[in-house]
């Protein structure tokens, strides 16, 4: 494998339902170059390098309180580390 | 190397031959045969003779629906990864068939 | 809706409530030695400076675990009554799915059941109070998870066969003496090697195999309460997966000396765990009615892709290397599938679950999914497979299989690059001849042969008179199983029940 100069890939899936669509839409929002991939109850997010979910974009678009405990319910899997977990985002990166 | 344990770690194997009494398990492997998935493992006596070993796999083999018994009188007889020549009399033991042994043919 | 629609006003941030009330609940021992407390971790090996050090990213307290755990609950629960109400089952995509739902449920809740024991002693166990609490919060879940499995699963043990005694044909069927060896592998070591063997090695590097590409296929095949069971469990999986990774990390930067003791631990519990899931290559690509990936690209995409460009470059900078076995793996990935269903197919009369030979639908997929490889198989032995069913016959095999005696599969792996060529491996150990299916359980064997000397293997036991009697009935009644269970799918009383529900008047399940 060669070395690359593209960041690593980091992703997370999430079950497929009306509340988590906000979580998506947020997602996409404050991520570029997001690829998302839909597959049966399922959709899969993915990015280069890092994936933020902010609670205020949540919130703008679900038009009520959303606490970021609440991603343990839309979260089916990911890849990646999660660097940070606080009151206010989630951050998904690769350490080293 | 040792299993690292809390303490002493020594266990008898589940499958010595001692538990068989005087047979043995005998794997028979057709090997570049795909229909029978995997080798078969067999309970034989360690003084059936060979002969008769060679009876049994005529009959067994026949759920390959290719099979053709007499085939088995001409093979080139595997155990262990030696190539032998049986001597179809003499017990599977005098053969050199031991416990788990893999007896392997093919046609 | 349960979940609070009034943000709390809150005096601490997340991460001082999770400090709060797991770190700061800790208190120094007095009148006993922390190794007396503590008495499994060191023996290992493993080098401990600072527990302090372990973190857990989800910042979890139990006030937190209980309200999502609940809310979890409550949605699944309300999808099961939902579909039961329904009468959902007669809406799955084919009766036949069933098969992949029976070897779930005898093989899965009792590997749950062994994971929430094993939590259980590391929740006691080890000395940081952070990587306790993770582990309690982890042991709850498998519990969690074996309940509703069986609960999930039950409904349609009221319709379908293969699903009446999961419990006692795990402890008892060759099949899923598999699982269960492996729980009793990983259950058997230390804590440390546990938490590398189930909760980085299988949670982290694995489950996603098992789990993703099954729950999309339970959605995909109109199973709405597996689909739903699965992605609840999954949920926690997240969790359990970043306990694994801060686990191996927390290890490898304590001390130096801790990574080859890991890399070794890591190499041992790749192959393990890709071995047991083999099981789920030969359900995915032959036991769905609809596929929604097959075992190859999800070893790709879930495997290769995520893993080993992804979290292996990451492990680099600790000095760890991929899995020593990982490129034979990698070969496998074409031919995988076709080996363990042939395995299932053939020794399906001692099961409980049916097998077919694939349809003509099936094997257009397959067709696609395996350019290279399915036409051999088909050549080879699936034509004639239904040559003999068309002569009204069935194919089983007679006799009983040489089985590894690491991961207890058949032996029906190939040499690699060779598919027609079973792979044959030996060791001998004071004076005695073990098998096994690959250089990766070879290895395996050879590095504590006193573990694997006591394997319970299933075809040893029946002849060794341990399972009910010599003969195929005896031993079929010994392992539970009951007419209409095991076999042949076509003509089976599952297929029959199915196109009687179907026809015009529908009759009682
Ligand atoms: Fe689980
Ligand atoms: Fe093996």
């Amino acid at each position: 494998m060669s070395v690359e100069a593209e960041p690593r890939m980091v992703g997370v899936d999430l079950q497929e339902n009306e509340e988590n669509r906000a979580i998506v839409e947020a997602v996409e929002a404050d991520n570029e170059d997001l690829t998302v991939r839909h597959m049966p109850g399922l959709i899969r997010l993915t990015k280069p390098g890092r994936l933020v979910i902010n609670q205020a974009s949540v919130e703008q678009r679900l038009g009520r309180p959303w606490e970021t405990h609440e991603f343990q319910l839309a979260i089916v899997s990911y890849f990646g580390e999660i660097v940070e977990w606080d009151d206010d985002e989630i951050v998904i990166a690769w350490k080293h | 190397m040792p299993v690292v344990a809390i303490s002493e770690y020594k266990f008898p194997s589940k499958s010595r031959q001692e538990l068989y009494g005087d047979d043995q398990l005998v794997h028979v492997w057709w090997k570049g045969n795909p229909w029978f998935v995997a080798a078969g493992c067999f309970r034989f006596p360690k003084a059936m003779p060979w002969g008769d070993f060679v009876g049994v796999l005529k009959g067994f083999y026949t759920a390959d629906p290719d099979f053709v018994p007499d085939s088995l009188d001409s093979v080139q007889w595997v155990i262990d990864d030696q190539e032998v020549t049986p001597d179809p009399s003499a017990s599977m033991e005098a053969n050199g068939v031991g416990h788990k042994s893999l007896v392997q043919f093919s046609v | 809706m349960s979940v609070p629609t009034q943000k709390p006003v809150r005096k601490l941030s997340m991460k001082q409530r999770y400090s709060a009330l797991t770190h700061d609940l800790d208190w120094p021992l007095s009148y006993v030695e922390e190794d007396d407390a503590f008495p499994y971790t060191k023996f290992e090996g493993i080098k401990v400076h600072d527990w302090s050090k372990w973190e857990d990213p989800f910042r979890l307290t139990v006030e937190s675990y209980n309200k999502y755990q609940a809310e979890k609950d409550r949605r699944l629960y309300a999808v099961l009554d939902g579909f039961a109400q329904s009468q959902g089952q007669l809406s799955l995509s084919d009766a036949s799915y069933m098969n992949a739902m029976k070897i779930f449920l005898q093989g899965i809740p009792s590997g749950e059941y062994q994971a929430h024991r094993n939590f259980a002693h590391l929740a006691r166990y080890l000395n940081g109070p952070g990587a306790r609490f993770a582990s309690l919060c982890q042991s709850m879940d498998e519990l969690r998870h074996a309940q509703t499995e069986i609960h999930t699963l039950s409904h349609y043990n009221k319709f379908f066969g293969g699903m009446h005694d999961w419990n006692k044909m795990s402890d008892r069927v060759w099949y899923l003496s598999v699982p269960k060896s492996f729980f009793d592998d990983a259950g058997t070591a230390g804590p440390f090697e546990w938490l590398i063997a189930i909760g980085f090695s299988f949670e982290y590097l694995l489950t996603n195999l098992l789990f993703v590409p099954f729950m999309s296929g339970a959605a995909f095949n109109g199973d709405l309460p597996t689909m739903t069971f699965g992605f609840s469990a999954q949920s926690d999986e997240s969790r359990h997966m970043t306990l694994g990774l801060e686990g191996i990390k927390f290890m490898l930067e304590q001390d130096e000396d801790n990574l080859p003791i890991v890399q070794a631990w890591l190499d041992k519990w790749f192959w393990r765990g890709y071995r047991l899931i083999s099981l789920v290559a030969g359900m995915m690509d032959y036991m769905l009615p609809k596929r929604v990936m097959s075992w190859k690209e999800a070893f790709e995409l879930y495997f290769e892709e995520q893993m080993l460009n992804g979290l292996f470059k990451d492990l680099a900078y600790y000095g760890i290397k991929p899995p020593r076995d990982v490129e034979w793996a990698i070969q496998e990935k074409e031919i995988l599938s076709h080996q363990v269903y042939w395995i299932l197919y053939q020794f399906s009369h001692a099961a409980a679950f049916t097998t077919t030979v694939p349809n003509a639908q099936d094997q257009a997929w397959l067709a696609e999914a395996y350019p290279e490889t399915w036409p051999i198989y088909k050549s080879v032995v699936w034509d004639k497979a239904q040559k003999v069913m068309d002569e009204g016959g069935r194919y089983f095999n007679p006799g009983l299989p040489q089985l590894c005696q690491v991961c207890q599969i058949p032996m029906g792996f190939t040499e690699p690059g060779d598919p027609m060529t079973q792979c044959q491996r030996h060791s001998i150990y004071e004076g005695e001849r073990y098998d096994t299916c690959s250089d990766g359980c070879k290895w395996i064997f050879e590095r504590e042969p006193e573990k694997y000397v006591q394997a319970w293997l299933p075809v040893h036991q029946i002849y060794q008179g341990n399972c009910g009697g010599p003969t195929l009935p005896d031993v079929a009644v010994w392992y539970g199983l009951e007419p209409g269970d095991g076999g042949e799918y076509v003509g089976s009383m599952d297929q029959l029940d199915w196109a009687a529900w179907h026809a015009s008047t529908v009759k009682e399940g």
